[in-house]
């Protein structure tokens, strides 16, 4: 993984680095141009919610993938920060940005305290203690009807306000075209954030972490600290996306959180590729996308995420990742054959 | 008051048995395996719309249809072993069956609602409006005594198995150390194969009988089974006496906890005595703390 | 930026050779029913190959745990250069300076030969945590030297070549050595070796003989936890003898060596 970054020769290394910008920019004009390809409001829905998982997902890989913690209970954080940040714009007349860091804020503590809590206990502990908590967390949003309303659930929730820039017309977010520019820039934005974390000695202590603890521990790393460190981080990108759902949606029930959320979530990071970073990207447009495709086979949807989540683990753990190496493994290979035969 | 109190420990017990079935699978596969099987609770789901047909639409007698979601949950647990664990067994991550197990789960429960859909069946056993009085303004349906008694029945034969017969014991060797085992003439693998059908069976049986307590939707497993891994916890994964008194207690405090507080709080207050559990004695109330050998 | 981490070629006496530099009194420790440390003290001199011997179960390892912190002791105490070490966890420890390999060799398996001892630099590291985002020049820098200083120890276990390679595809021998690497990169003032030999075939414990006598010959302070009585003698300047948990004997290597209490212990297993 980051090995390749030590090679001798510094002109890999710039290789590689402009590698990684060529990516940025073509990201950027992909986000740019897909909502004027795709104009009707069902597909640009789609858009949003695919933006808005991968910020799930890449949240949820630097926990599990990078920092090695079973974190099932993602969608707890997913929901607080929805619920954080709506309640302060509804009860308090908090301004929408800073109702959003709030979020953000508060949803980073839980997964602190989540992890803070978790710190002794081993992968299937973590797990149970992550999914109890996950259940807590629906339950309280389902039972505390004076502060959520419950089932019933919050209406009219406004997207983010228009914001006007000197010398152009306001951009309204009420535009699904806008709101899925705002959201995708901000999942690009956290990508590049996780992704610089990822590749410095940070990421080489957290996979430190991930591989050998008891080894970390001996080389000086503070496991328990560099744990509630990611777990805060990745819960904080949930939180966002959290607050992003319900300005978008503009409906926010208990059920939007419950357990089977963080599973599929989880689907996405593993059929991605776990560990990766841009392996759940392409899991989670993946799993939101092509069930979309697929709808004229029924509701298939979840059905195609149990099939895609069993399959991957038994035959391809890396994912999507694992299965573009093989590939390019092959063409490789084939390449070095045709070569061979060329010469003679 | 004291009849209320009375009334709900019956209720706790009854439910408490039920769990313990649910949950005893869970700890023996664990024991055994050192594995969280997810798709158990898709197991108990299964149980419960098997039962129901075998009722319903093939007109079988109620009683019998438990013993048909027992061999149907007994055939699910062996695919599910054979198919998930045993190719993963080689792998060395140890997340990644559990990880695969949740993969089988979704796709379980949603073959089961494009199949069943999502309306609750209404599922009554003949014996679910039977009320005997018992002593002090008591009561019991003829379907919780059922439950109680087949309940019983099952653990106790399962207890005099594990302790008593060979199989039972070897299970115990595999459960303690696999390659020792395997050194001493076990086949572990048969042995793993024996506990998932086990205790699969067990979730089937479990199902049969929720199945007239419980909203019978295809979700209606994971509503258990987040509990029965609550249970596994505080009684100490792998430990069976630990999952019995557990499931017991969980099932009291249950009952309690709807009659006496509130029973939208069932679940936080179980789900918070599992994290203070966690917080203080992840291995359980009986087993010991083991400092990790470097 | 702190100042930079030394490495192995210029290892500095940090206190003067001779004085003592761990202390431990009184230190007990139990599992269950077993009570694998019993009583233990013992003091280790700056600049000495200090041994711990004994037979199988004697509770070396054990005391070794204590030692790097990761286990806590049940009563007694230890000092490091002055440093009360109890409740000090493992991590922390090593940032005072006591680095440890582990008997069961434990590596990043999936990580290469290099980023594995790269991994052993980040104790030394003091950048601020913007640098690891912004990743700027300090930053690049200081991830050059620690990669020059890296392959510098890689070449004093004749790894270096082998720098780009899986840790899971080294030999056992080579995987024992690239462990003493990592542990030599986090600037140990004392540095615990568990059972360095074992596995090892004789050219191997050549080899590792060899380099505990440069990295002494440096002034670093070595313990070696041993049960091979006659590779210790050969390296060592004393030997501390435990059996049954408790303390037998402590002395010069030819001194233990014709104690008739050693032998018995010996002979008696």
């Amino acid at each position: 993984m980051s090995s390749a970054d030590h090679l001798p020769s510094a002109a890999s290394y710039q290789r590689k680095a402009t590698h990684r910008r060529w990516w940025l920019i073509i990201s950027v004009i992909v986000i740019a141009i897909l909502p004027n390809v795709l104009q009707d409001s069902y597909w640009r829905t789609n858009l949003i919610v695919c933006a808005l998982n991968v910020m799930l997902a890449i949240g949820l890989d630097f926990i599990l993938g990078y920092a090695g913690q079973l974190n099932l209970g993602h969608s707890a954080f997913y929901g607080i920060g929805a619920y954080v940040s709506t309640l302060l714009i509804i009860k308090l007349g908090v301004p929408f940005w800073p109702a959003f860091l709030c979020g953000i804020l508060l949803s980073g503590t839980a997964g602190m305290a989540l992890s803070i809590f978790a710190v002794r206990l081993r992968g299937h502990y973590l797990a149970i203690a992550s999914l109890g908590f996950a259940v807590i967390v629906h339950q309280v949003l389902v039972n505390w009807i004076s502060l959520t309303q419950g089932p019933l659930g919050i209406y009219g929730i406004k997207p983010p306000p228009a914001i006007a820039l000197p010398g152009l017309p306001a951009v309204s977010f009420g535009d699904s075209a806008n709101m899925f520019y705002l959201v995708a820039g901000f999942a690009l934005l956290f990508y590049i954030l996780l992704d610089r974390l990822v590749r410095s000695p940070i990421g080489e202590t957290l996979t430190a972490i991930r591989e050998d603890e008891v080894s970390a521990a001996s080389l000086g790393i503070n496991c328990t600290a560099w744990k509630v460190f990611a777990f805060g981080i990745g819960s904080a990108v949930a939180g966002a996306a959290g607050a992003f759902y319900a300005s978008f949606v503009g409906t926010l029930v208990p059920d939007a959180f419950i357990i089977t959320e963080s599973f599929t979530i989880l689907a996405m990071v593993i059929v991605g590729g776990i560990g990766t970073l841009i392996g759940p990207v392409w899991g989670a447009i993946l799993l939101t996308v092509l069930p979309e495709v697929l709808r004229g086979f029924g509701d298939f949807r979840l059905v195609f995420y149990g099939v895609a989540l069993t399959l991957a683990v038994l035959f391809m753990p890396g994912g999507m990742m694992q299965a573009a190496q093989v590939i390019r493994a092959q063409f490789a290979f084939l390449r070095s054959k045709l070569g061979a035969e060329g010469t003679q | 008051m004291s009849t209320v109190l009375l009334q709900q420990a019956i209720n706790g017990i009854v439910l408490g048995s039920l769990y313990v079935l649910v949950a005893l699978g869970l700890t023996l596969i664990y024991g055994v395996l050192v594995q969280i099987n997810f798709a158990h609770a898709d197991v108990v789901t299964i149980g419960a719309f098997a039962a129901y047909f075998f009722t319903f639409n093939f007109g079988g007698n109620y009683l019998v249809s438990i013993a048909v979601a027992l061999i149907v949950g007994a055939a699910l647990g062996w695919l599910v072993n054979a198919a998930i664990f045993a190719p993963l067994r080689e792998r060395s991550n140890e997340l990644l069956p559990l990880i695969a197990t949740i993969g089988v789960s979704i796709l379980l429960q949603n073959v089961m609602l494009l199949w069943f859909g999502p309306i609750p069946y209404a599922f009554d056993s003949p014996y679910s409006n039977q009320v005997i009085r018992l002593g002090g303004g008591t009561f019991i349906t003829g379907q919780n005594i059922i439950i109680v008694v087949v309940s019983t029945l099952t653990i106790a034969l399962l207890y005099v198995f594990m302790k008593f017969t060979f199989a039972g014991k070897a299970l115990r060797a595999v459960a303690q150390d696999r390659e020792t085992a395997g050194l001493m003439g076990i086949n572990p693998n048969h042995l793993i194969m024996l506990t998932f059908v086990i205790a699969s069976a067990l979730a089937g049986m479990g199902g049969a009988m929720l199945g007239p307590i419980l909203v019978l939707t295809p979700f209606a497993g994971t509503t258990v089974i987040v509990k029965a891994f609550a249970i596994v916890i505080i009684g100490g994964f792998g430990n069976v006496e630990g999952t019995i008194i557990a499931g017991l207690f969980v099932g009291l405090i249950e009952s309690y906890t709807t009659q006496l507080v509130n029973p939208g709080l069932v679940d936080i207050v179980v789900f918070s005595l599992l994290l203070v559990m966690l917080a203080f004695r992840p291995t359980g109330l009986i087993a010991e703390k083991r400092e990790e050998n470097v | 930026m702190r100042s930079a981490a030394i490495s192995p070629a210029e290892v500095k006496a940090l206190d003067a050779p001779g004085e003592v530099l761990f202390r431990g009194h009184g230190l007990n420790k139990s599992f269950g029913g077993v009570h694998a440390v019993r009583d233990i003290s013992l003091s280790i001199s700056q600049g000495e190959v200090f041994a711990i011997i004994g037979p199988n179960g004697a509770g070396k390892s054990t005391l070794l745990n204590l030692m790097s912190g990761h286990y806590q002791p049940d009563s007694g105490a230890m000092s490091f250069g002055g440093a009360d070490l109890v409740g000090l966890p493992a991590h922390k420890r090593v940032r005072l300076g006591l680095a440890r390999t582990f008997q069961k060799i434990r590596l990043f398996n999936r990580l290469s030969v290099l980023d594995n001892v790269l991994a052993g630099f980040h104790v030394h590291h003091d950048l601020s945590v913007w640098q690891y985002v912004a990743q700027g020049a300090a930053f690049r820098r200081n991830h050059a030297s620690c990669v020059e200083q890296a392959r510098a120890l890689l070449s004093f276990v004749d790894l270096e070549p082998r720098a780009d390679v899986t840790a899971a595809s080294l030999a056992y021998g080579e995987r024992r050595m690239l462990e003493l690497a990592r542990a030599l990169a986090t600037s140990p003032r004392l540095l615990m070796v568990d059972e360095p030999a074992a596995g090892l075939n004789s050219a191997e414990v050549e080899k590792l003989l060899d380099r505990v006598a440069r990295l002494r010959a440096r002034g670093m302070t070595i313990v070696i936890v041993e049960h091979n009585m006659d590779l210790v003698m050969q390296v060592a300047d004393r030997v501390f003898v435990m059996d049954y948990g408790q303390y037998l004997f402590d002395g010069t290597p030819s001194e233990v060596q014709s104690s008739p209490a050693v032998i018995a212990a010996y002979l008696g297993m």
